[in-house]
């Protein structure tokens, strides 16, 4: 009888950890995690632009590359937000970095070619990255 | 994208924001649920006051990676439905001054591919070269057919506080 109601505690305390650990499963950590699919900012763009629907199913969601020049270099406190040049008129790259990356960032000069890593979200104007870290600049 | 971009007469009178901030807020006695977007799409046309939002479902952070996660899957299915939209009207725009007051804006919300219209109130202002618009409003969950599961319906508010402040600028190219 004892036994027993050790085994149930047991149990019920690893259903505790288990759920807890569920509950509080960290965010995606996108310096660890491997590289879906390595692109220039111009044709993940004119990707998005040909057809939306196509890109949304094999982009949305996966951890991306991206390569190009950066037009823009903007802060929101101490998030940058990098652009990238295509060769559409209208829309580029955008990518949305990490706090983590503030130092590197502010020496990012426009001109600059750089391949930077990040989750895409989607396509408004522009593509957006987001959760993004600076793999390269040159 | 073009289409819904030509379908505003003047560029000249077209202000944008692509960094609007958008964030919803679920208040229960159990848990409270908040995600914020900063990477919204607005734009304003200063010449008819008629205004155009995009919003990425992907693009909402979330404190807890599995309540983001559960958002995105089980709640507003942001595969089929990557985008929510807002397409209205600024009533009484050409009132709009350099101090600050509140403009009802009227159209239609689209999420999770439902439609409803709905009428927003926002502080509204234009200093120089800027117009500002910041608020909030509640929106019911059934409204968009986002159904929550009987188990964790005592976590997720039936009604949602979603909160926005944008600062839009004249658009050039």
């Amino acid at each position: 009888m004892k036994k027993i109601s050790i085994y149930i505690l047991i149990i019920g305390l690893l259903g505790i950890f288990i759920g807890y650990k569920v509950y509080h499963k960290p965010h995606i950590n996108v310096a660890k995690k491997s590289i879906d699919i390595t692109i220039t900012a111009n044709i993940l763009l004119a990707d998005f632009s040909s057809d939306e629907t196509k890109a949304n199913a094999k982009y949305l969601d996966k951890i991306i590359a991206v390569k190009g020049r950066v037009t823009k270099v903007e802060f929101n406190g101490e998030k940058a937000a990098i652009s990238l040049q295509t060769k559409d008129d209208f829309g580029s790259v955008v990518c949305y970095l990490v706090k983590d990356e503030f130092k590197k960032s502010a020496q990012i000069k426009e001109g600059q070619e750089v391949v930077l890593k990040g989750i895409c979200t989607g396509f408004l104007m522009d593509v957006i990255l987001v959760k993004c870290i600076i793999i390269n600049s040159k | 994208m073009s289409l819904f971009l030509v379908s505003f007469a003047s560029a000249q009178e077209r202000f944008l924001t692509k960094k609007g901030m958008i964030s919803f807020f679920s208040e229960t006695p159990i848990e409270n649920i908040e995600a914020q977007n900063n990477q919204v799409l607005s734009i304003v046309d200063a010449t008819s006051g008629k205004m155009a939002i995009s919003i990425l479902m992907k693009s909402f952070m979330f404190e807890k990676a599995l309540m983001q996660e559960h958002f995105n899957e089980n709640y507003v299915d942001s595969d089929k439905y990557p985008k929510a939209t807002f397409k209205g009207a600024i009533i009484d725009f050409d009132t709009i001054t350099t101090s600050e007051r509140s403009l009802a804006i009227i159209g239609n919300l689209t999420i999770h591919g439902e439609t409803k219209e709905i009428t927003i109130n926002a502080l509204t202002k234009k200093t120089g070269e800027v117009i500002e618009m910041a608020g909030d409003f509640f929106i019911n969950l059934a409204d968009f057919n986002v159904k929550i599961p009987s188990i964790v319906k005592n976590n997720i508010s039936e009604k949602i506080k979603v909160s926005f402040r944008f600062q839009h600028k004249p658009y050039k190219k």
